[in-house]
C-alpha cells in the first residue's frame, strides 16, 4: 500500500455567496496518476489553486505529508515540491525555451543577488549546472531542439509541452497538470499520454485535470469526479466509468468533445 | 485655532459640500473606469482641466463675460450657464473617448504588458497639460463670474451662497442620474456586467469595446461638469489644476472603495468636508502632501476602502 | 531597413576575442573624446557642449540605467524615482557642508541612504498592484520634495549651497572645462553597465524578467517575487543615489526645485524611448533625449511636452524602443533550424 503524499481534508472554499468547493476529501498516493474530472465549473482548477496557495480555504486543510500547506506562500509551496501547469498557457513569452526552464530551476539554487553580482565560483557552478539540467529536461520532454527559440514564437503543441518541462524544472515531487491536452489532435494526445506515463515512471506523482475520457482511462490509476464543488466518485477508472451518478453528471459528453 | 471652524461652521460646511460634489464628479471618472478595466485612468486630471478651460473660454470669449460686468438677465444667465456646462461636459467627454481609444484600447489588445496603457495615459496627460501651459504661458487665467455669488440666506451665522448651492444641487442631480442610468439602462447593465465578470459578460453578448468606451465617456461627462462647477466657485484656471484635484478625487474614490460608485460619493463628500474644515484649522501649505499620505495609508491598511472590493485579487 | 542592433550583434558574434577587445577600446576611445567635439555641428547653443555631456546626458543615462531595472526589466511602474536622486544629492550637500568628508568618501553614504529610502518605500508598497504602485511612488517623490521644501534645517526653498567639487586625483575638477566630470560619469556608467550585465544573465535577471512577464506564474514557479521586487527597487535606488551625490558635487548648489516630478517623468521617457529592459537602447535613448533639448532651442521650453509625446508614441507604436532586439530569432534561423 503506497503512502499518501497529498491529502485534502474537508476542503471548503466560498467566494462571497458561492460555495465553490464543499468539504472535499481527496488523497493522492505516491507514484500514482490521479485524474480529476467533472463538468465545467465543478471546481477542478479551484482545487489546483488551493493546493498551490493561490487561494486560502475557508475551512479544511491541504496536507503535504504531515505538514499543512494551506496558508503558506506560493513560492514556498513550490519549494516544498509541488509544481503546476496552467489551463491557459502562461509561459514567459519573451524568454527562450531554455530560459523558461532555468528560471523554474532557480528555486533549487542557493545563490542570490549578491553572489550573482560578484560572480562567485558557486554562482558560476550553479549556472552551468542549471543550463545542463534544463537541457536534460527539455530532451526528456522531447523539445530540446527549440531550446533557443522565444517561447512566444513556439508552435502550440511545443508550448504546451514547455509548460510541463518548466514545471519539472522546479524538481517537484508532485506535478499538477491542468488540461495538458487542450487543443491537441488525437495523435498528439497519444504522444502526450506516453509522456505523462514516462514522467510518472521517472518517479513523479501526477494529479491531472482533463476532459478527454480515453486519455484519462488510458493512463490514470484512479479517477476522482467533482460536480458542483463536491466529490461524487473516487475509484478505479473502470468503476467510475460505470457509476450512474457520474454518468448522470458528466459522462453524457463523448470523448474528445473539444 | 478652532475659532474659525466654530464661528463659520455652516458656511464652511456648504463650501465643503460644494467641493465634495466636485470631487464626487471627478471621482466618477476614476471609479467607473477602474470598475470595467481594473486600471487607473491617469489622464482624468487633464480631462478635468480641459473641461474647466472650456467653461472659461465659452463664458469669456463666446458670451463676452468679463470679470467686472453687470450680470445679464435671469433667462440669458440660465442659457449661458447651460451652454458652459454643455461645453465642458462635451469637451471632457470627447477627450475621455480619445484617451480610451489611444491609450487604453490600442494597448489593451496589443500587449499583455499591464503598465503600457498607464504609461501611455500619463504621456497623454502630460502632452495636454504642457500644451495648455505653453498656450497660457503658465499663467493663471481668471474666469469671469458666471453663477453669481449671491448670498441666499444666513443660517446660524454662516452665509449660504448661490454658487455653492447650485453646485451641490446640480452635483446631486447629476450623480443620481448617473447612478440610475447604470442601474436601469441596458448599457448601464452592460457596464455592471463587465465590471463583475468580463468573460461572462462577453459570452452574454456584451460588446466589450462599446461598454468600455461608454464608461470613459460617462466618466468624462461627469468630470467635465466638475470643471464647470469648479470654475464657477473658484474663478480661476491653470494648466496644472488637474493634478491636485485629480489626486484628491482619486483618493476619494479609493476611500469609498474603488469601482464602487456609491462609495465614491461617500468618499468625495467626506474628503471635501474634511479638507475645508482642516484648512480652517491648520492652514493649507501641507495640503497636497496630506492627501497623498491619506491615500498611501488607506492603500496600505484598508485597500478595499469602506465599501469596495479587494484590489489585490490575483487572476489565475 | 537596417536593424542596427542586429548588425552589431552579428558583428560581435562573428568576431574573435582580439577583435572584440579592439572594438570596445575604439568605441570607448571615441566616446571619451566627445568633449573635444564641442565646436562641430554637435554644438549646443545654450550651455557648453562638455557641460551638456555631463548633465543632462551623463546623469540621465545613469538614472535611466537605474530606473531601467525597476520599470524596464521588472515591470514595476515607479513614478517617484527622483526621490532617490534627491536623497543622494542632499546627503552629499549636508555631509560636505557639515563635515570634512569629500565626494568620494560621501559616495557610499549617499548610496546607502538612497538604498534605505528604497527599502522603506518598497517594503510596504510592493504588495500593491501596478497602477497603485505608480500612484504611491509618485506620492513618495512629492512627499520627499515638499518635505525638503518645508524643512528649514536643510535649507528650505533655498536649498544648500557651497557644495565642493570632488577632489582631483592628479587633475582638477573645473567649472569651465567639464572633461574631468565627464570622464568620471562615464566611468560610473561603465561600472553600472558591468554590474547590470552580470545580474542580467544570471538568476536576478531571470527573476526580474519573469516578474515583469507574469508575476503570478513566476511565483508559482518558485520565484521569490516579493524579495526580487525589493531588490529591483533597492538596486535602482542605489544608482539614483550615486547619481545624486555626483550631481550635487558638480552643481555646488541644490534646492528642492531640482527634484520635481518632471524629472521622474523625463527618466521614464528615456527608458520607454530606449525600449524597456533594453540596456543599450536605454543608454542611446537617454543620450538623445538629454541632448536634443539643449541642441535645439525650440525644444528647450517644450522639453516636457517632447518627453510626453515620446511616452505616448513609443508606448503605442514602438514599445520595443529605438534599438529593438530581433537577434534571437534571427540567430536561430541562421543556424538553419527552420522550424
Amino acid at each position: 500500500m503506497s503512502t499518501t503524499i497529498l491529502n485534502l481534508k474537508d476542503l471548503t472554499i466560498k467566494f462571497g455567496g458561492v460555495t465553490a468547493l464543499n468539504s472535499v476529501n481527496l488523497e493522492l498516493k505516491e507514484g500514482e496518476i490521479l485524474a480529476l474530472i467533472g463538468p465545467n465549473g465543478a471546481g477542478k482548477t479551484t482545487v489546483f489553486n488551493l493546493i498551490t496557495g493561490v487561494y486560502k480555504p475557508t475551512s479544511g486543510n491541504v496536507f503535504l505529508g504531515e505538514v499543512a500547506i494551506d496558508g503558506k506562500k506560493r513560492h514556498q509551496i513550490t519549494k516544498l515540491g509541488i509544481a503546476r501547469t496552467f489551463q491557459n498557457i502562461r509561459l514567459f513569452g519573451d524568454m527562450t525555451t531554455l530560459e523558461n526552464v532555468i528560471t523554474a530551476s532557480d528555486v533549487r539554487n542557493k545563490v542570490g543577488l549578491v553572489g550573482s553580482m560578484f560572480g562567485t565560483p558557486r554562482s558560476r557552478r550553479e549556472e552551468k549546472a542549471s543550463v545542463a539540467k534544463a537541457h536534460e529536461i527539455l530532451k526528456f520532454i522531447g523539445i530540446d531542439e527549440y531550446a533557443d527559440r522565444l517561447a512566444k514564437n513556439l508552435p502550440y503543441g511545443v508550448q504546451r509541452r514547455l509548460e510541463i518541462a518548466r514545471a519539472l524544472g522546479t524538481e517537484p515531487k508532485i506535478l499538477l497538470l491542468d488540461e495538458p491536452a487542450a487543443g491537441f489532435n488525437p495523435q498528439e494526445k497519444v504522444e502526450l499520454a506516453a509522456t505523462i506515463k514516462k514522467i510518472r515512471d521517472a518517479g513523479y506523482t501526477i494529479l491531472l485535470i482533463e476532459h478527454d475520457m480515453s486519455l484519462i482511462m488510458g493512463i490514470s490509476d484512479r479517477v476522482a469526479v467533482l460536480d458542483f464543488g463536491q466529490k461524487i466518485a473516487d475509484d478505479l477508472p473502470s468503476v467510475v466509468q460505470n457509476d450512474p451518478q457520474v454518468i448522470a453528471a458528466y459522462l453524457g459528453v463523448p470523448a474528445d468533445a473539444s | 485655532m478652532f475659532d474659525t471652524l466654530i464661528h463659520q461652521f455652516w458656511s464652511l460646511t456648504f463650501s465643503g459640500l460644494a467641493l465634495g460634489f466636485i470631487y464626487v464628479l471627478i471621482a466618477m471618472g476614476y471609479t467607473m473606469v477602474y470598475g470595467v478595466l481594473r486600471m487607473i485612468n491617469f489622464a482624468n486630471s487633464e480631462i478635468f482641466t480641459v473641461g474647466a478651460f472650456a467653461t472659461m473660454i465659452v463664458s469669456k470669449y463666446v458670451f463676452d463675460f468679463s470679470t467686472e460686468m453687470i450680470p445679464p438677465s435671469n433667462l440669458k444667465l440660465v442659457f449661458v450657464i447651460l451652454c458652459c456646462l454643455a461645453a465642458s461636459m462635451l469637451a471632457s467627454g470627447f477627450l475621455a473617448f480619445l484617451v480610451e481609444l489611444v491609450a487604453y484600447r490600442h494597448l489593451r489588445n496589443r500587449t499583455s504588458n499591464r503598465i503600457a496603457p498607464l504609461i501611455s495615459a500619463i504621456g497623454i496627460g502630460i502632452v495636454i497639460s504642457e500644451i495648455v501651459r505653453i498656450l497660457t504661458r503658465a499663467r493663471t487665467q481668471f474666469s469671469p463670474n458666471i453663477i453669481p455669488k449671491k448670498v441666499l440666506f444666513t443660517f446660524q451665522g454662516g452665509e449660504i451662497r448661490l454658487d455653492n448651492t447650485v453646485t451641490i444641487l446640480a452635483g446631486l442631480v447629476l450623480f443620481i442620474i448617473l447612478e440610475r442610468f447604470i442601474k436601469l439602462s441596458r448599457l448601464g447593465k452592460g457596464i455592471r456586467a463587465v465590471s463583475m465578470d468580463e468573460d461572462s459578460a462577453k459570452l452574454m453578448g456584451v460588446n466589450l469595446n462599446r461598454v468600455i468606451s461608454l464608461t470613459f465617456i460617462l466618466g468624462g461627462l461627469m468630470t467635465g461638469a466638475a470643471g464647470f462647477f469648479y470654475v464657477n466657485v473658484y474663478e480661476n484656471v491653470k494648466y496644472n489644476m488637474g493634478f491636485s484635484l485629480g489626486l484628491a478625487a482619486f483618493t476619494a474614490a479609493v476611500i469609498g472603495g474603488i469601482g464602487n460608485i456609491r462609495g465614491a460619493f461617500f468618499g468625495g463628500i467626506s474628503l471635501g468636508l474634511v479638507e475645508i474644515y482642516a484648512s480652517a484649522i491648520v492652514g493649507t501649505q501641507w495640503k497636497p502632501v496630506t492627501v497623498f499620505i491619506i491615500l498611501i495609508l488607506i492603500l496600505l491598511f484598508k485597500p478595499n476602502g469602506i465599501f469596495g472590493e479587494a484590489i489585490q485579487k490575483t487572476r489565475v | 531597413m537596417i536593424n542596427l542592433r542586429d548588425k552589431g550583434a552579428e558583428f560581435w558574434e562573428r568576431s574573435n576575442r582580439p577583435v572584440r577587445v579592439l572594438t570596445v577600446l575604439v568605441t570607448l576611445g571615441v566616446i571619451a573624446c566627445l568633449p573635444y567635439a564641442g565646436n562641430t555641428f554637435l554644438q549646443t547653443p545654450i550651455a557648453a557642449f562638455d557641460a551638456v555631456l555631463v548633465y543632462p546626458m551623463g546623469i540621465f543615462i545613469l538614472m535611466a540605467l537605474g530606473l531601467n531595472v525597476v520599470v524596464g526589466k521588472s515591470g514595476l511602474l515607479d513614478l517617484g524615482y527622483v526621490a532617490f536622486f534627491a536623497v543622494g544629492a542632499y546627503t552629499m550637500a549636508l555631509l560636505s557642508t557639515h563635515t570634512h568628508m569629500n565626494t568620494w568618501e560621501i559616495m557610499p553614504f549617499g548610496i546607502a541612504a538612497a538604498m534605505i529610502a528604497g527599502l522603506l518605500l518598497a517594503i510596504p508598497t510592493l504588495r500593491l498592484r501596478g497602477d497603485y504602485l505608480a500612484i504611491v511612488t509618485l506620492g513618495f517623490g512629492e512627499i520627499v520634495r515638499v518635505s525638503a521644501l518645508n524643512s528649514e534645517s536643510i535649507g528650505g526653498a533655498l536649498g544648500i549651497a557651497g557644495i565642493p567639487f570632488p577632489p582631483g586625483l592628479g587633475f582638477e575638477y573645473q567649472l569651465l572645462d567639464q572633461k574631468a566630470f565627464y570622464w568620471t560619469v562615464l566611468f560610473m556608467i561603465l561600472i553600472v553597465i558591468w554590474i547590470f550585465r552580470r545580474l542580467s544573465v544570471r538568476r536576478p535577471g531571470r527573476a526580474w524578467e519573469s516578474i515583469r512577464q507574469d508575476e503570478d506564474a513566476a511565483e508559482l514557479m518558485g520565484v521569490s517575487t516579493y524579495k526580487y521586487k525589493i531588490w529591483a527597487f533597492v538596486f535602482g535606488a542605489s544608482i539614483g543615489g550615486a547619481a545624486g551625490v555626483f550631481y550635487a558635487s558638480r552643481s555646488m548648489v541644490i534646492a528642492p526645485d531640482n527634484f520635481t516630478l518632471n524629472t521622474s517623468i523625463l527618466i521614464l521617457a528615456c527608458v520607454v524611448f530606449g525600449g524597456m529592459g533594453n540596456i543599450w537602447g536605454v543608454i542611446v535613448g537617454a543620450a538623445i533625449l538629454g541632448y536634443l533639448p539643449d541642441r535645439f532651442r525650440f525644444l528647450s521650453d517644450a522639453r516636457l511636452l517632447l518627453f510626453g509625446l515620446v511616452l505616448v508614441i513609443f508606448m503605442n507604436l514602438r514599445p520595443e524602443g529605438i534599438l529593438p532586439r530581433k537577434k534571437r530569432e534571427k540567430a536561430i534561423v541562421k543556424k538553419g533550424l527552420g522550424v
